[in-house]
């Protein structure tokens, strides 16, 4: 804490001050990127195996296949499994750090290649999730914010609800309200932007609870704080208060949480797209798994590992933007 | 899926007679060394190549290659030394030994013949884009979400018992993956789709409700699905204690209540669509005072202070690893049922759900006195993978399927003697003595067919399973829009 206190006086005081900000966030951004890519794969590699069962296996048909001897030795050979743990975890790092992720061993497939067509598509869920959940929450925030203690104590109770409420459980109630009861919208995912209502609601609902949650409680400090009166007492109005000043000071934690939503959305993601079959990296994840398809495992983990610091990033440049101050956080 | 556009040499019938497919008719050696075949003429590959009794030959070789990797087709033609072609239509099959099960293991789609010039591309390659003889071929698989088919309008070759003959009424199917239950009936409620397979319990019951929608239930063939008592250790290496157990755990009200009727309680070891298939209920009747005189009798006459039983001051505990990825919910309700059952007769009923990999591992390690193992053939063939002790052995990945652990010399004779009987009423009369001294040696549970339910649109007419693995063939469908 001292430290952050003392760099950032030194910040103010040198010159070009905020150019050399930049390239130290930025620099320490890829370096703990590269880190958190280096454990996430080491502990695949690693994990994976403990599971029991032969990874040679998978690659034949999958767990339970009776195949034989020659295929067996075959397979250990043509993917290097003969080879002792180490040598092969070393291999592994090296061929990542070329860029190599191999073959899934289910779909026969390169993992690049799997990756490139599942990424989209969950990309534009998990965005169009925080996007939604952002809406949500800013909007609960506001009615709430501008309404009485039953409003409050209403949407207060709503974001405790959405927050808690499983994907699996809200997806399938939504299903069977808008799709089997009102027939409005298609149960399953079409590939059309209509199809992607459902799953987008499904996965916002509980991140705007618990954004909602936060940001109405930063929203009622900073409603109760000194500089709120004063911009009531320039002449601003309600809604003007809101949206130029409260709403700067109570977005704050929720921006701070946007990499922690983003990181739930993925994982919420694995339900949903199974649950509407939509394709995507949740989908995938659970296939390989199943199947113990090492390399694509390895893969998705660290794709959805980079989105995730990639996030962070982002929501901690938001959160600088918002708040000029820059020591925070 | 592969019944669209693959096809076998022959085919069965809803009797579970054999009839002819690609191959129009056969004939065994006096010997029971060698089959021939004499295959259907003027049919062709969608790629162009012509099907001849050298592409029967390419598929055998390649179906035996070691490094095709293909364990389940490769296990079925074990006893089949070599193929010849004899001529461009007639092949023939010479067999190391008699292998009455010979015309039930070609009827299965693993052992479908395909295009031999498409079988020289690579595996992956081949994977994604098989080319067979069927009356539809693909067209575009989008791995995970759909596949398409069109319609194969030079198509000669349907089964026996089809309904029509020449190319199918359908010009194309869409084959989506949709994984969840819930859903899959949605989809089909709302018109999206206009068959769903895997339909679970509940939707049935909702859709027997419902005029728009019908089902279709194809059990399917080979073993039903039953419980396996691990015989070879403690506590179920005593038969009594397997009778015990057997006797005392009552299951018919947990089917009917958890699959709310849709499942009905099998007492054979055989899948009720199997016409060698052997039933009796009386070895199954529950007499829970008979069960605990047997327990009593196998010395766990203790009980410590949660209930259980105990001998020598251990707990009467059997494991029961459960693979979630090969039962579903309504099952593993049913298998927490059997544990408390089995709890007032003083068995500690260990259930450890699992993963596939997982489960195989506790398997192969014999961490098992209990075991769920579905089993798909066609055919009694299927009680010699199960039943016989060479199946006990277990192959280099640690997989066996003997997992009662039936170690009979009885069985194991019966078992040889039925593999190479070729006269039909003996073959049924061995294997019934089989299923006779394993059922009445309490190794097994059976508790209802491997269940195989599709809903359908009413929209859709002429559907139906094939009566070989209960795939559904849409050859003869079409849809009234």
């Amino acid at each position: 804490m001292g430290a952050t206190l003392k760099s950032a006086a030194l910040k103010d005081a040198a010159p070009n001050g905020a150019a050399l900000n930049l390239v130290r966030f930025i620099a320490g951004r890829v370096l703990g990127a590269l880190f958190v890519l280096w454990a996430v794969a080491t502990l695949i590699f690693f994990a994976i195996r403990l599971v029991p069962g032969d990874p040679a296996e998978a690659i034949l048909g999958g767990p339970g296949s009776q195949a034989s001897q020659e295929a067996l030795d075959l397979v250990r050979r043509q993917y290097g499994l003969d080879q002792p743990l180490l040598v092969q975890y070393l291999d592994q790092l090296g061929r990542l750090a070329r860029g190599d992720l191999g073959t899934s061993y289910s779909l026969k497939q390169s993992v690049s290649s799997v990756l490139a067509a599942q990424v989209p598509p969950t990309l534009l869920l998990a965005s169009l999730s925080l996007v939604a959940a952002w809406i949500l929450a800013v909007g609960v925030a506001w009615w709430s914010a501008g309404s009485g203690r039953v409003a409050r104590a209403v949407s207060s109770g709503l974001e405790v609800v959405a927050s808690a409420v499983p994907h699996f459980l809200l997806g399938s109630v939504l299903i069977v309200v808008f799709a089997t009861g009102l027939g409005l919208l298609p149960p399953v995912s079409t590939g059309t932007p209509i199809g992607l209502v459902l799953p987008v609601v499904t996965l916002a609902v509980p991140v705007a609870g618990f954004l909602g949650q936060v940001t109405r409680d930063s929203l009622l400090d900073a409603a109760a704080a000194p500089f709120a009166l004063t911009a009531t007492a320039r002449g601003e109005g309600p809604s003007g208060l809101f949206w130029r000043h409260l709403l700067r000071h109570a977005a704050l934690p929720g921006l701070a949480l946007s990499g922690w939503a983003f990181g739930s959305l993925l994982s919420g993601a694995i339900v949903v797209e199974s649950l509407f079959a939509r394709p995507g990296l949740g989908r995938t994840l659970l296939d390989a798994v199943t199947l113990r398809d090492i390399p694509l495992v390895t893969g998705v983990a660290l794709v959805s590992a980079l989105a995730y610091v990639v996030v962070v990033a982002l929501g901690d440049l938001a959160e600088k933007a918002v708040d000029p101050r820059g020591q925070s956080a | 899926m592969s019944t669209q556009y693959l096809e076998e040499l022959v085919s069965k019938n809803t009797a579970g007679d054999v009839i002819p497919w690609l191959a129009t008719s056969w004939k065994e050696a006096s010997d029971g060394l060698s089959w021939t075949f004499s295959l259907k003429k003027g049919v062709k590959f969608t790629d162009g190549t012509a099907f001849d009794a050298a592409a029967v030959v390419a598929n055998v070789k390649h179906v035996q290659d070691p490094t095709t990797l293909s364990s389940t087709g490769y296990l079925a033609l074990a006893k089949v030394k070599k193929a010849v072609a004899v001529d461009d239509s007639t092949v023939r099959l010479d067999l190391s030994s008699p292998d009455s099960s010979l015309l039930d293991s070609l009827s299965q789609p693993w052992l479908a013949i395909e295009s031999p010039t498409a079988l020289k591309r690579t595996q992956a390659v081949n994977c994604e884009s098989p080319v067979g003889t069927g009356p539809f071929k693909v067209v575009k698989w989008t791995k995970q979400q759909s596949i398409t088919l069109e319609r194969n309008d030079g198509y000669t070759s349907p089964p026996k018992d089809a309904a029509h003959t020449g190319k199918a009424y359908l010009a194309k199917i869409v084959w989506r993956f949709l994984p969840d239950s819930a859903s899959r009936y949605a989809a089909l409620q709302a018109g999206q789709v206009d068959v769903i397979d895997n339909a679970q319990p509940d939707t049935i019951v909702a859709a027997r409700k419902s005029d728009q929608i019908k089902e279709l239930d194809a059990p399917r063939p080979g073993a039903s699905n039953r419980l396996e008592l691990n015989s070879s250790q403690a506590p179920f290496n005593d038969e009594r204690v397997r009778e015990a157990f057997i006797r005392g755990v009552a299951v018919n009200d947990g089917i009917t209540s958890l699959f709310f009727g849709t499942a009905k309680r099998s007492y054979s070891l055989l899948s009720s669509v199997e016409k060698d298939a052997y039933s009796d209920p009386s070895l199954f009747d529950i007499d829970t005072t008979k069960a605990n005189d047997l327990l009593d009798s196998a010395g766990w006459t203790t009980r410590d202070s949660a209930g259980y039983r105990t001998k020598d001051g251990k707990r009467l505990t059997v494991r029961f690893p459960v693979s979630t990825n090969q039962s579903i919910p309504a099952e593993r309700a049913l298998f927490e049922q059997i544990q408390e059952e089995a709890k007032s007769l003083g068995f500690d009923v260990e259930i450890s759900q699992l993963d596939l990999s997982s489960w195989y591992g506790a398997l192969a390690a014999h961490k098992y006195e209990i075991v769920s193992a579905p089993y798909t053939k066609v055919g009694p063939g299927v009680l010699g993978v199960l039943y016989d002790s060479a199946s006990i052995t277990p192959a280099p990945s640690g997989y066996f399927a003997n997992n009662a652990q039936v170690d009979s010399r009885k069985v194991d004779a019966l078992l040889k003697q039925a593999s190479a009987e070729s006269d039909a009423t003996k073959r049924a009369d061995l294997y019934e003595q089989v299923q006779k001294s394993v059922l009445e040696g309490y190794y097994v549970l059976p508790l209802y067919d491997q269940q195989n339910h599709y809903l359908y649109r009413t929209s859709v007419h002429g559907l139906r399973a094939m009566p070989t693995v209960s795939t559904p063939t849409f050859y003869d469908a079409w849809v009234q829009r």
